[in-house]
């Protein structure tokens, strides 16, 4: 085997009809496609922040239309904003009804979590079908479900019943969260804490909860993502006074396309942006998605 | 996920057993009664019970009753009967294919090129592909809407070429940009697990054995990668022919699909009935399409690749 020494620019990696007899190295071609690879990596880098970058560049525009690039930079609709209460108070809905099923999403996916992975119940590989299942069904398909069923319930629109909507969107992933967290959870921790005497309330919070505590963070965080920026659902929950703040940028936009909109954009991608470093610091954002293709 | 495949406990530790050693609570043993269990998903049982089954029941329940509640098979019958909405059915699947084609294609690439990165790399470059999914959908679409529009940069550039900009918003065209735009991370982490998955050693042997670098992406990455590539379809398409936002705000109302339908029948039109079937109609054949999908791969996705 003769070792390569091609680094020379005219030496492709081709050897003359050398059959078996090829050196395994990195040469010109491997650079070229290392170069390629990334120049195709960053083209799908920009078209995947496109729009976040277009909507927060419009948002400092000095016209009164959405244009890009920007002609001037100002803050201006941002301030324009203040004098609009409906997008404030609708900012408050969302960011209390996110929270709220941020809390109660997490608090059952845990409670789910732990039954299903350790207690053998009746109905429990149903249950474990049904969560994996829940996110099959089409969101819209779901909203005019729960439309017709708080009909015949009788149930008036209030935040509740549109917190409870989100349940539907969001416990399944705080389920699937715990249970990837206490899969990697080694039981005879557990058990080795029982038997140095620690009650099962001590195990729970020194041993068990610290297992979950990155899903758990997650998954709140994941909900409350999920719940604020929720339109499909909140679409058919929602009344005319009682709107979320996109449900309120869906219909403002159906009339009018001012930068008041991009600014507003702007504000909740901030607002995303925080939630993600949260994530990213505690699980890694990768771990929310992680579809895994042998189930 | 992995909850299913749990590692069979060791001998069951019944609080009764080995006398010096203290107590082990019921909570730590592997056994815990099942009224535990049950108490504990009762809440998620709720949940799902009332918010998630019910409603379902409701909407096929209502789909088979006319406005006033009587039962009826009309809703299908004219659904079916009327080519105007199968032509809404079948395009609503094209544009599905459409978009997880386009995922293929650019996420394919993308996910080899991770491959190959630090995990600090790897880290960042997940967190570009998951923003749009971070971000809320209205912004989103209305990003692309000033994109893709007349007077956007696309156009400029274009123009800028001297050439004319083709129509790019309020047709598929939009629909398919704004959905591959939002689908492509569903499409490249099912495959990053898959590729992670392949062993190291492989390529290196085949080149040894005197195989190129295609044939080796061909006959070695492409096939063992199937897996991810059967996983990351299946959750696009599914997702595609149900997303109502971005269709909604990109293709408008020249776009006609599924849940743009189901939204308008059942908001402008209070038709419930013919909504609820219109979904459910929905939900029946992507269930279908699905299983088919995943029945004709399954086979040849799996591990003998090499047989």
């Amino acid at each position: 085997m003769n070792t390569a020494k091609a680094t020379t620019a005219s030496a492709t990696n081709e050897a003359a009809g050398g059959a078996g007899d090829k050196p395994v190295a990195v040469g010109v071609g491997e650079r070229a496609r290392r170069l390629l690879g990334a120049a195709f990596a960053a083209l799908v880098g920009l078209f995947l922040l496109a729009p976040v970058l277009v909507t927060i560049a419009s948002s400092l525009t000095t016209t009164s239309y959405v244009t890009f690039p920007p002609k001037g930079l100002t803050l201006h609709w941002y301030a324009e904003l203040l004098n609009r209460p409906e997008f404030l108070d609708s900012f408050l809905l969302s960011i209390g009804v996110a929270a709220g099923a941020a809390v109660v999403s997490t608090a059952l996916g845990l409670a789910a979590g732990l039954a299903i992975h350790r207690y053998p119940f009746p109905g429990k590989s149903v249950l474990d079908r049904v969560f994996s299942s829940a996110f099959a069904v089409p969101t819209i398909v779901l909203g005019i479900g729960l439309l017709q069923w708080y009909a015949q319930l009788g149930m008036a629109s209030s935040p509740l019943t549109l917190l409870l909507a989100h349940l539907v969107l969001t416990v399944p992933y705080t389920v699937r969260l715990v249970l990837a967290g206490l899969a990697g959870l080694d039981r005879s921790a557990e058990l080795a804490a029982a038997g140095l005497g620690a009650k099962a309330p001590q195990v729970f919070w020194h041993v068990t909860l610290p297992a979950v505590r990155g899903p758990l963070i997650a998954g709140a965080f994941f909900a409350l993502i999920t719940s604020f920026d929720d339109l499909t659902i909140a679409l058919f929950v929602v009344t005319t006074d009682m709107q979320t703040l996109p449900v309120r940028i869906f219909n403002y936009l159906q009339y009018n396309y001012d930068p008041t909109v991009t600014a507003v954009g702007t504000v909740m991608v901030l607002f995303a942006a925080v939630a993600v470093v949260i994530i990213e610091r505690v699980v890694g954002v990768a771990h929310l998605f992680g579809a895994d293709p042998e189930r | 996920m992995a909850a299913t495949a749990r590692i069979a406990d060791g001998p069951a530790l019944r609080p009764d057993d080995s006398a010096p050693a203290p107590k082990v609570p019921r909570q730590v043993t592997a056994r815990g009664p099942w009224r535990t269990g049950l108490l504990l998903a009762s809440p998620a049982i709720a949940v799902l019970a009332l918010l998630f089954i019910a409603p379902l029941f409701m909407l096929v329940y209502n789909s088979f009753r006319t406005q006033a509640g009587d039962p009826t098979l009309r809703n299908y019958t004219r659904f079916l009967g009327d080519s105007f909405y199968r032509d809404v059915l079948w395009h609503t699947l094209w544009i599905g294919a459409l978009t997880t084609l386009g995922c293929l294609v650019v996420g394919y690439p993308f996910a080899v090129y991770l491959r190959g990165r630090s995990p600090r790399a790897r880290n960042y470059l997940s967190l570009v592909l998951l923003s749009p999914l971070l971000i809320s959908m209205v912004t989103r679409a209305y990003g692309w809407l000033v994109l893709l529009g007349p007077k956007g940069p696309i156009a400029d550039g274009f123009h800028a070429v001297g050439l004319e900009a083709p129509k790019m918003l309020y047709n598929d065209t939009a629909v398919v940009v704004g959905m591959v735009h939002v689908m492509l991370a569903y499409m490249v982490l099912p495959l990053m697990g898959s590729l992670d998955r392949i062993d190291p050693a492989l390529t290196p042997a085949a080149k040894g054995l005197g195989a190129s670098g295609w044939t080796c992406f061909w006959r070695i990455t492409v096939p063992l990668s199937l897996p991810g590539m059967l996983a990351g379809s299946l959750i696009v398409f599914s997702l595609t022919v149900s997303s109502f936002v971005t269709p909604a705000i990109l293709g408008g109302p020249t776009v006609k699909l599924m849940p743009y339908f189901v939204y308008t029948e059942a908001t402008s039109n209070l038709n419930w009935p013919y909504a609820a079937a219109i979904g459910f109609v929905l939900i029946v054949v992507t269930t279908i399409l699905t299983a088919v999908y995943a029945r004709l791969l399954r086979g040849r996705g799996g591990k003998e690749v090499f047989a």
